[in-house]
């Protein structure tokens, strides 16, 4: 049974069967525990998660290691009991994409979100002790650029 | 907001299972101990608050501005 909400950017149909879970909401938004994924409509590394729990929250995420290779997060025995899985289980790391209209989009290395594509399980965790900003830039990644100097002529 | 006076090495249990207790205090800075379960995130006020405030500004976004975005972030991975 497919399900409706409205949303700032239209209605959007969703299978409930199909939700992201956050089990323990975002940080500071702990009652936005149900999202749907939207399927990214232009090519390119970003989409968006809208929440079922409060039509005005929608998120755009990233796979962070597209930008910096190095990045890596390993679920703690606590955050593995949040996603519902195994020590050695796959676990992806998503990030917090901003997308000011001035285009100076940052991403939130500071608090990543970690997802188990078994459980369809996330969770967001803050990495204090760490040189990871909240607000870093998002990287032009050189094929990017090579590719806007073609897509110009 | 319940306020209490506590010495050096004295220290405050809240429900079953934390126990808080000051380690410290030095120049104005107060030292704590906390004991909680591993389930129970801690983190520094300012640094949650931070976090939130920025998940919040987050969702502020426009889809035009993602579609213009998109257009000019295509990556391959390259391992």
């Amino acid at each position: 049974m497919m399900a409706k909400i409205v949303t700032r950017f239209g209605e959007i149909e969703y299978d409930p069967e199909n939700l992201l879970h956050f089990p323990a909401g975002l940080i500071g938004l702990p009652h936005l525990t149900k999202f749907i994924v939207m399927p990214n409509k232009k090519e390119g590394p970003l989409f968006w998660i809208q929440s079922v729990d409060d039509p005005a929250f929608a998120f755009v995420l990233t796979d962070p290691t597209n930008f910096f290779l190095d990045y890596c997060i390993v679920p703690d025995s606590n955050e593995r009991q949040i996603l519902q899985i195994e020590e050695g289980d796959p676990c992806y790391v998503l990030s917090v994409v901003s997308v000011p209209p001035d285009q100076k989009i940052s991403i939130n290395l500071a608090a990543p979100i970690l997802y188990s594509p078994k459980t369809n399980m996330a969770a967001q965790v803050i990495l204090e002790n760490s040189q990871h900003k909240s607000k870093t830039p998002l990287p032009q990644p050189k094929k990017a650029m090579k590719h806007q100097i073609i897509s110009a002529k | 907001m319940l306020v209490l006076t506590r010495k050096i090495g004295e220290g405050i249990v809240v429900g079953d299972d934390i126990s808080i207790t000051i380690v410290e205090m030095k120049g104005g800075t107060v030292r704590i101990g906390i004991d909680a379960p591993r389930d129970k995130k801690i983190y520094r006020q300012e640094v949650f608050d931070r976090i939130a405030e920025e998940n919040r500004d987050a969702a502020k976004w426009n889809m035009v501005d993602l579609d213009c975005l998109s257009k000019n972030i295509t990556v391959s991975k390259v391992k």
